[in-house]
């Protein structure tokens, strides 16, 4: 390898947990790394929902779950149809995912993003906080060698720059790597985190311990398409929405009054019941998946996790995190590979698509690439629930003398009854099919 | 009483710096028990651009002097990113007496001329560890300073007096000044600097003693009941006393209530009717 | 337990009266114009030693004072900019611990703000001890059948001065700024918090203010921030104001703060805190965001409920 003129190998911009992975791989093989984050510790600005689903460190941090900031193992998971009076809610347990490997934990970000970090630090990896990066560097042919930042003297350079900024990536838009970016691929997401003590959580959940609850609610987001969430940490719980930003602004609703719906409903009501509100926070969610997917690498530099759109946010799914690590990591590993074959040029990075292709990375996406519109259709979000939940009650409801209908007669009436044309529905039913299925 | 087993190295110690500041690494009010957040207080950062601007106008270097956990070497790996030259770290555990803690920096820079402090550190807050200091170094001091002019090889330093008052002093070395927050801007570490910075070498001192402060008994702050000359009237004072008098139980004799903000600023309005301020 | 209290000119510091009374009427008090400050003391000293030292030195005045305090176990000084100059350095030449920034201080037992205010430590002295008592926080009621107090000139204090008592020269003492008298004098003032989040809360106070005919303030919070200048500042370390009504947003009341703070007939505090010292004080405490309910006082008053 010829000796290198730039300041480092690798710049990572970013230190979430795509930028941790991307930094913990080229640190350990023994790169030059320097991870540059704007908040004042990583992970310090960063929300999300609550729940990682980390297996993918099984390959980067043996036995992570000793050691990893974790709230509560998920052991429990529900799904909720809401209309304004009803709920129905599909249930299930699972007492394996409350022991190794685990499925998914609730987190605190901070807590989590900065343990992650601390590992791609440990593996030699420089972390530079309180640093923005305000601009990309390029060569004359326009190959990425290194970034700006808002420091004096604020200019670095490497072989491969790193691009893990998050959603709206800047640094991927400023390298030409997204086509089109438009407010309906993104999804606002809100959250409130309401403190209440423990047993008071594990009592109206329904767990012990460590055990943990994600519920996924649809139908809960008034004339806004959207899903709300509920969360269980140990000693609070997040209820969030995310919710179409093209119809936030058609409707007129803040987001404020939807999550304070929600929290009225008869179902959830008595779940976030005298929970005092420790935090509200937002953030955009890239929601578009493959669709809005930017080209993944340039000359000089790979864009990983939310920074490329590989988040999942499919109505039941809310995935971003792990994504976000293994893209990181597959970012980090096309690195040390063509800084050692000398070969950083759009070619020399060309592997990552491939890995990101191979893997689950692509794969889910892939296979759910319907599964946001559906969920955020119309019919999904305001039809129905109210015909599902209708049908429900009508089976379970005794109504004696009377006999009890068939359930096929149900259906066909509740359907009529909702303004459901038999042809959408098979087709929905047949696209959520293929996608969940 | 604790003793460590570090040994004294006074002169192969003692630093080149003529200029000292001392920067002690506190927690965040807002998050006392996260390390994460903890780093140099705003008074301190002031205290540290004063010694770098006096250091350069001397041509000389500044040494940064911190007492604490290991932790707190952090605070002075962004003291040498801003341009300071050395780092001591004096490495304990636990609170001390101001007086071990200015002992400790005493031990770690004795030939020092200037040194600059924050005026009261966050977590502890009684600013006498520069008073301290100015003893153990037979030095000038100059405490709760505002403005500074430099004159000649001294400088004269706005001390605050109660009142209102504002005290001129002239100060020469050697000299211990401490400095209120935001007095001065500290300037953002460069980014090469702080690179550099990171694997720069900081010294450790390890001090002959060190003596643990008092244990204390804890508790949430409540004012103490007041002893009032005028003739005691409906006023908050009043509710004071009555607040410390009736023992640990709190309970507020004017109206709580909780609003949204639009309720709020109302509610501001009808009590400043009420009470004929508007 | 006795007193020590820096005189200038005659004038009395911040906390001077309260520390004598803390100390039952005795006292060390040292400086110039010391007679007038007697006078000061009517009815709260009983026992004064006087010690007639000129301009304020904290070096020179403290190993002067050391041999005449030797014997008494335990002494308390004012919060005072100057007391605080003062007592770290006695401690040092006496070889005792400091207990600095008291709310109370016996021979048993100190109790002592910590943590900006946030908490009160209490410790039990082990040894002869000096301490300082944070201005403002116990008050003085004065005893109107006290005789004059009991009054010896202590002349005997060491000439030379050791060099290692090195002290600053006073160059020029300033009277109060206008700009500050503006603040202390102000019947109204409204006084901003951490609870701010952003440097325009500033500005926008200063609008309301002016609509309530009030003048600003700020915690050291803010000063620290450089978001107003230290002259706006309320405190022991900054102003000491006594207006007819503060309105606090996102102040959380530490004692420095308050104890600058006078005594106020009406009281309003907006927190998210319900439980801050300041919220306890208030004769109206609403639990809202500060910088939300600023936004809509401003757009009320504005709407002209003046
Ligand atoms: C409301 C909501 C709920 C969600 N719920 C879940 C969930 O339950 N589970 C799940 O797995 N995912 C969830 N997600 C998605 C998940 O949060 C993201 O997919 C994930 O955080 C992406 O990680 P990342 O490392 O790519 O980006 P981020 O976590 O956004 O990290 C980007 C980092 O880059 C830094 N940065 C940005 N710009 C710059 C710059 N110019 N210079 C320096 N640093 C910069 C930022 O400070 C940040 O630290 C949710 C998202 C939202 C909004
Ligand atoms: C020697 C010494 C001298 C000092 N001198 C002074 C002095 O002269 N003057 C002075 O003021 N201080 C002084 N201090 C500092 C003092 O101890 C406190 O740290 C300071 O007064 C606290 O200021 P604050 O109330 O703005 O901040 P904090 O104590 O941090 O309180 C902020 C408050 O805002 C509330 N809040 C947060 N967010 C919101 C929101 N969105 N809406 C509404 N409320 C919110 C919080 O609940 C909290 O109560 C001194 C300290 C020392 C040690
Ligand atoms: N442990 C410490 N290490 C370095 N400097 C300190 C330490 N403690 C106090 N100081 C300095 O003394 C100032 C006043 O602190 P204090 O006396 O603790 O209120 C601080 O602002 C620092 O400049």
């Amino acid at each position: 390898m010829s000796a290198s003129t730039t300041d480092v190998d690798v710049i990572v911009v970013g230190g979430g947990p795509a930028g941790a992975c991307a930094a913990l791989v080229a640190a350990r093989a023994g790169l030059s790394v320097v991870l540059l984050e704007r908040g004042p510790f990583p992970g310090s600005k960063n929300m999300y929902g609550g729940v990682v689903y980390p297996r993918i460190l099984d390959q980067l941090i043996p036995e992570w779950w000793l050691e990893a900031p974790v709230q509560r193992w998920v052991t429990r998971r529900s799904t909720m149809l809401l209309t304004d009076t009803q709920a129905l809610t599909v249930d299930f347990r699972s007492e394996a995912w409350g022991k190794p490997p685990h499925n998914g934990a609730t987190a605190y970000r901070p807590d989590f993003d900065h343990w992650l970090a601390g590992h791609a630090e440990a593996a030699g990896a420089q972390i530079i906080t309180s640093t923005t990066v305000t601009g990309l560097i390029r060569d004359a042919q326009g190959a990425v060698i290194g970034v700006r930042t808002d420091r004096p003297d604020g200019d670095l350079t490497a072989r491969v720059v790193i691009a893990c900024d998050g959603v709206n990536s800047f640094l991927a838009k400023e390298a030409g790597l997204y086509e089109h970016t438009d407010a309906k691929h993104f999804t606002l997401g809100v959250k409130e985190t309401l403190a209440l003590p423990k047993e008071v959580i594990d009592e109206r959940f329904g767990v012990r311990g460590r055990d943990g609850v994600d519920i996924e609610i649809i139908g809960a987001t008034g004339g806004v398409n959207g899903g709300g969430f509920i969360y269980t940490n140990l000693e609070t719980i997040a209820v969030g929405v995310v919710l179409k930003i093209t119809k936030l602004g058609a409707q007129q609703q803040r987001p404020e009054q939807i999550i304070a719906a929600l929290k009225q409903h008869p179902a959830i009501a008595p779940l976030v019941q005298d929970g005092e509100l420790k935090e509200y926070s937002a953030h955009l969610i890239p929601e578009a998946g493959l669709k809005m997917m930017p080209k993944m690498t340039t000359a000089g530099m790979l864009v990983a996790g939310d920074a490329a759109a590989l988040c999942l946010a499919a109505g039941i799914w809310l995935e971003g995190v792990n994504f976000a690590m293994a893209s990181g990591m597959y970012a980090g590993e096309t690195a040390v590979e063509a800084i050692a074959g000398g070969d950083t040029t759009a070619t020399g990075l060309a592997d990552y698509q491939r890995r990101l292709s191979d893997t689950f990375v692509l794969k889910d996406h892939r296979k759910l690439r319907r599964a946001p519109e559906l969920v955020l259709s119309d019919r999904v979000q305001h039809l129905y629930p109210t015909m599902v939940a209708n049908v429900v009650e009508r089976m379970f409801r005794v109504d004696n003398p009377n006999p009890k209908p068939g359930v096929r007669r149900i259906l066909a009436q509740e359907r009529k009854r909702a303004g459901v044309r038999r042809r959408d529905l098979l087709r929905d039913g047949w696209t959520g099919f293929r996608s969940f299925g | 009483m604790v003793s460590s087993s570090g040994v004294r190295e006074r002169h192969d110690m003692s630093l080149p710096s003529d200029v000292v500041a001392c920067l002690k690494w506190v927690s965040h009010p807002g998050e006392p028990h996260d390390e994460r957040f903890a780093g140099i207080s705003p008074a301190d950062r002031s205290a540290l651009e004063f010694a770098l601007v006096q250091a350069a106008a001397l041509g000389t270097t500044v040494t940064a002097v911190t007492v604490g956990p290991p932790a707190a070497e952090k605070v002075l790996r962004e003291a040498l990113a801003c341009g300071a030259t050395h780092a001591v770290h004096v490495p304990v555990h636990g609170a001390m007496h101001s007086a071990h803690v200015a002992d400790a920096i005493a031990e770690a820079v004795p030939d020092a001329r200037w040194v600059w402090c924050g005026d009261y550190s966050l977590d502890r807050g009684t600013g006498s560890v520069p008073a301290f200091l100015a003893a153990r170094l037979g030095a000038q001091q100059a405490l709760g300073i505002i403005a500074v002019h430099w004159q000649g090889d001294g400088l004269v330093a706005t001390r605050r007096l109660d009142g209102g008052r504002r005290e001129l002093l002239g100060v020469s070395p050697p000299a211990v000044v401490s400095v209120e927050g935001a007095t001065a801007h500290l300037r953002r570490a460069g980014l090469s600097a702080l690179r550099t910075a990171a694997h720069a070498e900081v010294r450790t001192v390890h001090p002959a003693a060190t003596a643990h402060a008092d244990d204390a008994v804890v508790r949430a702050y409540r004012p103490r009941a007041r002893a009032l000359a005028a003739p005691v009237g409906d006023t908050p004072l009043d509710r004071l006393r009555a607040l410390t008098d009736s023992g640990a139980a709190v309970a507020a004799r004017g109206d709580t209530v909780t609003l949204e903000p639009a309720a709020a600023a109302a509610r501001i309005a009808a009590a400043l009717h009420e009470w004929g301020y508007l | 337990m006795i007193a020590v209290v820096v005189v200038r000119d005659g004038q009395l510091p911040a906390g001077g009266a309260e520390a004598v009374a803390e100390c039952h009427g005795r006292a060390v008090l040292v400086g110039s114009g010391l007679a007038a400050a007697i006078d000061e003391l009517q009815g709260v000293a009983i026992d004064v030693v006087t010690v007639e030292l000129g301009a304020f030195q904290p070096a020179a005045w403290a190993a002067r004072l050391a041999p005449l305090l030797a014997a008494e176990p335990a002494i308390v000084l004012p919060g005072s900019p100057d007391g605080r100059d003062l007592a770290p350095r006695l401690a040092a030449l006496l070889h005792r611990p400091l207990h600095a920034g008291a709310t109370e201080v016996g021979s048993q037992r100190i109790d002592l703000a910590r943590n900006g205010g946030r908490e009160l430590h209490t410790v039990t002295p082990s040894e002869h001890f000096v301490a300082t008592l944070q201005p403002g926080v116990r008050g003085v009621a004065p005893e109107p059948t006290l005789g004059a107090p009991a009054v010896r000139a202590h002349h005997d204090v060491p000439a030379a001065v050791h060099h290692h008592d090195r002290d600053a020269t006073v160059l020029e003492v300033q009277p109060p700024d206008p700009a500050t008298i503006d603040l202390s004098e102000a019947p109204r003032i409204v006084g901003g918090g951490a609870g701010l989040d952003g440097r325009e809360r500033i500005a926008q106070l200063d609008r309301v203010a002016t609509q309530l005919g009030a003048s600003t303030g700020a915690t050291r919070v803010i000063t620290d921030r450089g978001w107003v200048p230290h002259e706006r500042q309320i405190g022991t370390t900054g102003v000491v104001v006594n207006p007819q009504l503060y309105l606090a947003f996102g102040v959380s009341g530490a004692v420095q703060h308050t104890s600058g703070l006078g005594n106020p007939d009406h009281i309003i505090s907006v927190n998210t805190d319900q439980h801050c010292p300041m919220m306890q004080l208030a004769d109206l405490a609403i639990v809202a965001d500060a910088n939300e309910t600023l936004d809509a006082l401003e757009a009320l008053l504005a709407g002209g409920a003046t």
